[in-house]
């Protein structure tokens, strides 16, 4: 009875299976394969070399774009999960709300570009909060730093990848019972300690699960930092994207993304570190993980 | 209530640019700044007027509906797959569905420029479609896992035991348990096909979808007409996102009633 069930499994997952085997693990292995190669005159040239690395490491405007992608990621990824946590939380312990839901829902599905365009639009210097300031007589000159710089990509990467990151907090939240936070507020817990003593520890793993994955996003999103950032915008996605159009070094670009790809998880170490040695992340027990 | 406060600040932040621009598609001067001026569909007449625009859009609409056609089909064997499968099968579909999620864009659109590059394939409408498949398909069967997750096997069991073909039981039972939540799971790859740029800007080659097209606006000037064509592709989200709820409300009252009648 069991066998030709999985064996119907078997087939019927063998498509999508195919699918992302040749589409996506494939390209995947080739990208990296081609980190090895050269670029000769604009040809590429099967070989396999170190060089595409040890310049990349070697090179200060690699170092200054990672090290403004890290920052931008690091910044932008905790204030989102600050401003996610207490959403999620209302979500899930106190209302349900649908609206709450759906609003969160819409601003996820509108369009990415259309929201750079917005930030763009609100920042200017003849923008919806330059006029505002004006007119309110709190600045007599338009403010130019607005625009094109740090706090306009930040302000923008929140925005996109909040509705994100919230619902990657539910979801984590969702795993721990009401009933334990009713405990705590019953023995006496105020509302911020509840959070930090029971539901932290209990939903680090999830809570910095949404930290790693928003973090991932958000500094490799070269669009926003090219679009909002101006000189001082240019990070490590925009310098891989470069490399790909067509004048450019693919597999300087493939090396590139592989050591972006190793500082991604570099920090995700880090922080699990981090949260292990502030009592904050806990490893989970054999009894649990079995649930999982 | 602090709490409460706290919250809808948060909204508020969320919504207010997508507020302000469809305010000021509607403004009768180019300006982008308060006072506002009055009122005026002359920047949605623009739009209308505008034949790249349109054949950006009926690009774009073609890709999303091929991409949402597909991931359909391999997603519905998947989920099928899925409740036949044991911890092993599952746990790669879950490795390979779960690892493009979280990486960025950029790395699975240079990924994919590469295979096409190196197998020669001239990039065109059909690359792009295979590598919206490529990030829609995950997405599809990580929200299928949910759902799947409530399926009770024994249903499909007493369905063969009462005499049903495999093909019957199939066709009875299972599919239609499991058809609401696949068909709002396309519509979700509708979407996610629709609005994509970062991948699409690899292997688009010529090709102009509606998101290349704003991008290409967006980077010659700042013009009102963003604002009229946002708006729309704003809308057509709400509209998307309204079909997929109710095609879950709908399955969910039937859940309901289906189990009064038992």
């Amino acid at each position: 009875m069991k066998a030709p069930r999985s064996g119907i499994g078997s087939l019927l997952a063998a498509p999508a299976v195919l699918y992302m085997v040749v589409f996506f693990v494939v390209p995947s292995l080739m990208l990296f394969v081609y980190s090895f190669w050269t670029a000769a005159s604009y040809k590429i040239v099967p070989a396999f070399v170190f060089s595409n690395y040890l310049n990349s490491l070697m090179s200060p405007l690699f170092w200054t774009v990672t090290i403004n992608a890290i920052l931008i990621g690091l910044v932008t990824a905790s204030i989102t999960l600050v401003l996610a946590i207490p959403v999620g939380y209302y979500l899930v312990y106190v209302s349900r709300s649908q609206v709450i839901l759906y609003l969160i829902l819409i601003t996820w599905f509108s369009s990415y570009l259309v929201r750079i365009y917005a930030w763009r639009t609100l920042l200017g210097t003849s923008g919806v909060l330059n006029t505002i300031l004006l007119q309110a007589g709190i600045v007599d000159t338009p403010v130019g730093v607005f625009l094109f710089s740090r706090f306009a990509v930040a302000i923008t990467l929140i925005h996109i990848y909040l509705p994100f990151c919230i619902l990657l907090v539910v979801s984590s939240l969702s795993e721990i019972k009401k009933d334990l936070v009713d405990a705590a507020r019953d023995l006496g817990a105020s509302p911020l300690g509840a959070f930090f003593r029971v539901i932290a520890p209990n939903a680090a793993n999830g809570l910095v699960g949404a930290f790693m994955l928003t973090f991932v996003m958000v500094a490799g999103d070269y669009v926003t930092p090219q679009m909002l950032g101006g000189s001082s915008g240019q990070t490590t996605g925009l310098l891989i994207a470069d490399q790909f159009r067509k004048t450019g070094n693919w597999p300087l670009g493939a090396a590139q993304a592989f050591l972006m790809f190793l500082v991604s998880i570099a920090i995700y170490f880090a922080v699990m570190g981090l949260g292990r040695a502030t009592g904050l992340v806990v490893k989970r027990r054999p009894a649990k993980k079995a649930g999982v | 209530m602090v709490l409460r406060l706290v919250v809808w600040s948060i909204l508020a932040f969320l919504l207010m640019p997508l507020v302000i621009i469809i305010l000021f598609s509607f403004h009768a001067t180019p300006s982008l700044s308060f006072p506002f001026a009055g009122f005026s569909l002359r920047w949605y007449a623009e739009v209308l007027g505008n034949a790249q625009l349109g054949s950006a859009l009926v690009k774009s609409l073609t890709v999303a509906g091929f991409t949402a056609l597909i991931t359909l089909v391999l997603g519905a064997a998947a989920s099928l797959a899925w409740l036949r499968l044991g911890q092993g099968g599952r746990a790669l579909l879950e490795v390979l569905c779960l690892t493009p999620i979280a990486l960025p864009g950029l790395f699975v659109g240079v990924s994919l420029l590469v295979l096409f590059a190196q197998a020669s394939v001239q990039l065109s409408t059909v690359t792009i479609v295979i590598s919206h498949v490529v990030l829609a398909l995950p997405i599809l069967i990580v929200a299928m896992r949910a759902r799947l997750a409530l399926f009770d096997p024994s249903l499909e069991e007493a369905s063969r035991d009462l005499g049903a073909s495999q093909m019957q039981t199939f066709g009875k039972v299972t599919l239609p348990l499991i058809a609401p939540t696949l068909i709002a799971s396309a519509i979700l790859a509708f979407a996610v096909s629709f609005d994509e740029f970062v991948v699409t800007s690899f292997v688009a080659g010529t090709e102009t979808t509606l998101p290349m097209y704003i991008w290409s606006m967006m980077r010659r000037t700042v013009t009102p007409l963003i604002n009229a064509i946002s708006s729309l592709a704003l809308v057509f989200s709400i509209v998307i996102l309204f079909i997929a709820w109710l095609i879950g409300h709908l399955r969910r009252r039937s859940a309901v009633a289906s189990r009064t009648v038992s």
